[in-house]
């Protein structure tokens, strides 16, 4: 008897544990029945109703917003003020729309993002809006997936004041339809170089106008002793987040090397498509980075780091086996990577180094955009209701652009007279705000910095601000002038189905050649043949398409 | 058309098979603690054995799942970088799986033979300690000391030891082909052969003293009861050990992942670490063409399995299900 009275209690047990156990799992799908399945439903069921008694527009969303985001919405990251931020957007937005509407962010890793949207999509749940890369955006337009905003982004409130106007022109297909909308333009790499290691090595930035010049510099950095601890050949000339990236566009970590390659599908003047890896410019990119590679002038890792350990590695305390010189996005991560070298004690200014002659300009990427995933009940209303809170509301010139753009009054910025203390050590300073006079504050996570910029940077943005907040970082002002006037925009990226299809395995193809050639010295006729055994038949059914 | 089998006691006596009905009632108590083990595995494991349909659909993230028959497995069958996978996954799998059991036999050995019970419980838990690390934090460690850098601490050994001349570059171990392997196992030994221990000495534990008494009086070596005792004694194991570990060969994922890099795919690229790129690093993965690698892998790992349960028949005298 004891026996069964046991059995019956430690099954009662794990039916509990399982329940408790389901409880947690459902959880999520209960949400997604809420937000995202749930949701459609309620707009196909809200949206006759909506139709027959009211006009499309004054839809109204009764569930958050769900938004999916990667790195570059700074303020839904912990520890930056993500509760005031969302806070003050559901406040803002809810006056914008004469209604209560509420936003619930997700923000996924941002180097892994096009992975982690995978994941995201392969559990069935999809946002109401989210970012893409161009490259990312480019594959999902003629899915289907996206919402086409084209009529809705003609009527919007921000279009008179738009002052690139070309920009959200320009990511329209031919038919017209506008499937993702870019807040401002993509900004691009620049070439940093630590001014006191030129100084150390007895070398001058503008003096550094070909690559002669630039390679000379990368192996005084290498063989000399430009951190100045007395040992001679312990630092390296260059330093990257891989030797080609895997979105466009590409080679913006490495352009002094590529030059004049681009080692992608590209069209030509001609408009016809070709393989910019199967050429002789790309060839010759291969050979430089191999004698680079072969003279020690880029630190070995550069082949496998990722961002975050190519800047740490470039700001790092110890300098030992640091480097002088970095490609890295221009703007705001001018003033960041000269903040935290500061911070890490590193006393250098940052030289922004010309385009060398062989490189011609920087390159100024495809703007990420914003897409609305369309539900799919073939009523616009919920689409355009979203479109009006997040898209227009984001460019309103005013209360929800600040928010975009420097975060919250009186959390991340103010215009109370206060005196607001940065740097460390020497280059500690304290700047005496008065009133009404725009200022950011102090991040949570590191009194010694201040907060920058949200998400929109305000010397990119299509429409600017109206009422005349500005940050007064002279270094991100210069910086992106600096880069608007040495760039270039970046080609095109082609959409073909083979290449949606394809495009990992022909990156893998590509890496392996560079790997060939590069980490192992070998030829680069032979690397070139293996890649064109590999997936040449496949780039050349892309070719087609794109042609076709 | 069947007869029934009687069943008859040692006695000679006919049991009668009581109805299945009146048997589940008998045992209501267990039928009612199987219960949820049955419900958690109908749940967990076989419901998600629906999705294996999807390997002959074109399933995308966007859009319905369209039938496609045999056409990811005619792709899949035509892609060399997916028979690159799968022959590296059986290579590193069996390699792994020699080399760790044959450390964790030798240190069992050792640390069997070692007369300070202190040292031996210290030694002990030193070895067991990195099998608790997770695979990220070992790659991490394993990335700074073979970091191919200024900085690199193998690298930095091997040049004061003058085995990296002036004019050598540093090794770049884990973006190199031929080193990529070696590496791999010695950190495999190191993180799992505490842990592959714990079978063999708890066999060794069950050798009877006896016999080694037995062999002092004879006069042999150490050696000598260490090879005729000792390994006689651990063969039957480390075949059992060998033979179960064989039907998970394909299982090898996390160890690769965070140690492999695209410079070393051509020897280190396995099928786990394949699908998990065809699935999400693309910006629409086709999910069908992933089912696709992962039902192949499934099915070759099932034949594993029927070959481990029959060598084990024939090594155990009992399968291992």
């Amino acid at each position: 008897m004891k026996k069964k009275v046991l059995s019956v209690l430690l099954a009662s047990a794990m039916v509990m544990s399982m329940a408790a156990c389901g409880s947690k799992e459902e959880a999520p799908a209960a949400n997604n029945n809420e937000s995202s399945a749930a949701a459609p439903a309620a707009s196909s069921e809200a949206a006759p109703a909506a139709s027959s008694e009211a006009a499309p527009a004054e839809y109204q969303l009764t569930e958050p917003i769900k938004v999916v985001v990667n790195g570059t919405v700074n303020y839904v990251k912990e520890d930056s003020g993500k509760e005031e931020f969302i806070a003050a957007l559901n406040e803002a937005v809810s006056e914008y729309m004469g209604y209560d509407v509420t936003f619930d962010f997700t923000q996924l890793d941002h180097s892994g993002y096009v992975d982690a949207v995978g994941r995201l999509f392969a559990g069935g749940d999809y946002p109401d809006v989210m970012v893409m890369s161009a490259d990312m955006f480019k594959q999902y337009a003629p899915t289907g997936l996206l919402w086409d905003m084209s009529e809705a982004y003609d009527n919007a409130e921000f279009h008179a004041r738009m002052t690139l106007p070309a920009i959200n022109e320009n990511l329209k297909d031919e038919n017209g339809a506008l499937y993702g909308f870019a807040s401002g333009y993509g900004n691009g790499c620049i070439t940093y170089v630590k001014q006191s290691w030129l100084d150390a090595v007895g070398m001058k930035a503008e003096d550094i106008k070909t690559y002669d010049d630039f390679y000379n510099m990368l192996t005084a950095f290498t063989t000399g002793d430009p951190d100045g601890n007395g040992v001679d050949g312990d630092t390296y000339g260059f330093i990257s987040a891989g030797l080609l990236g895997n979105e466009a566009p590409f080679i913006n970590y490495t352009s002094a090397f590529w030059q004049d390659s681009y080692p992608a599908i590209l069209q030509g003047e001609d408009g016809v498509w070709y393989d910019g890896f199967q050429t002789d410019a790309t060839k010759q990119a291969l050979l430089r980075l191999q004698k680079a590679y072969a003279d020690g002038v880029i630190d070995p890792e550069s082949y496998t780091f990722g961002t975050k350990a190519a800047r740490e590695k470039y700001w790092s305390a110890d300098q030992t086996g640091s480097a002088g010189v970095f490609e890295y996005w221009a703007g705001s991560w001018t003033e960041n990577i000269y903040n935290n070298l500061e911070k890490n004690g590193v006393i250098t200014d940052l030289v922004s180094l010309p385009p060398i002659a062989e490189v011609g300009a920087y390159l100024n990427r495809e703007a990420p955009v914003w897409v609305i995933i369309d539900d799919g009940d073939g009523d616009n209303a919920r689409e355009n209701a979203i479109f009006k809170a997040f898209c227009e509301s984001m460019l309103d010139g005013d209360k929800i652009q600040t928010l975009w753009t420097y975060g919250v009054e009186d959390v991340h910025w103010s215009l109370k007279a206060e005196s607001i203390t940065s740097g460390s050590g020497e280059k500690e300073k304290t700047v005496e705000y008065k009133e009404g006079e725009f200022h950011f504050r102090n991040t949570f996570a590191d009194p010694t910095q201040l907060f920058k910029k949200n998400n929109i940077d305000n010397a990119l943005v299509v429409s600017p601000l109206t009422n005349g907040y500005s940050d007064s970082s002279d270094m991100v002002d210069a910086a992106n002038k600096f880069f608007t006037e040495n760039c270039v925009d970046a080609p095109v990226s082609p959409a073909s189905e083979t290449l949606t299809n394809e495009s990992g395995n022909i990156h893998d193809a590509k890496m392996a050649a560079i790997s060939a050639v590069v980490i192992e010295g070998g030829d680069v006729d032979a690397a070139m043949e293996t890649y064109v055994n590999t997936v040449g038949a496949t780039v050349e059914q892309i070719l087609s398409e794109l042609n076709g | 058309m069947f007869e029934k089998k009687k069943i008859i006691t040692s006695t000679g006596v006919e049991v009668r098979k009581k109805p299945l009905g009146l048997r589940i009632w008998t045992n209501r108590g267990y039928y009612v603690m199987f219960l949820p083990v049955a419900i958690f595995v109908l749940i967990l494991n076989y419901w998600p054995l629906l999705g294996v349909r999807f390997a002959f659909y074109n399933y995308k993230p966007v859009g319905e799942p369209v039938f496609n028959g045999f056409e990811n497995f005619t792709k899949l069958f035509a892609t060399d970088a997916f028979w690159v996978a799968f022959k590296n996954t059986l290579e590193l799998s069996i390699m792994k799986l020699l080399i760790t059991t044959a450390t964790a036999v030798i240190v069992s050995i050792f640390l069997n033979e070692m007369g300070n019970l202190l040292a031996k419980k210290a030694l002990q838990t030193i070895i067991y300690l990195p099998h608790f690390m997770s695979w990220a934090v070992v790659a991490a460690v394993a990335s700074l000391f073979l970091s191919p850098s200024v900085t690199g601490m193998v690298n930095g050994m091997l040049r004061d030891w003058g085995i990296l001349g002036e004019a050598d570059k540093n090794i770049y171990f884990l973006a190199n082909k031929d080193m990529w392997r070696p590496i791999f196992y010695i950190i495999n030994i190191w993180k799992e052969t505490g842990w592959g221990t714990i079978i063999f000495l708890a066999t060794l534990s069950g050798i009877n003293p006896e016999l080694y008494e037995a062999a002092d009086i004879d006069g042999a070596t150490r050696f000598q009861k260490m090879r005729f005792i000792t390994m006689p004694a651990l063969a039957n194991t480390i075949l059992t050990v060998l033979i179960l570990n064989l039907a998970k060969v394909l299982n090898m994922f996390e160890s690769v992942f965070v140690l492999y890099n695209n410079a070393v795919f051509e020897v280190a690229d396995v099928i786990s670490t394949y699908i998990y790129r065809q699935t999400f690093a693309v910006a629409l993965p086709n999910y069908g063409y992933s089912t696709a690698v992962g039902l192949f892998r499934s099915l070759v790992g099932c034949l594993l399995f029927v070959i481990c349960n029959w060598l084990s028949k024939k090594v155990r005298g009992r399968g291992i299900v």
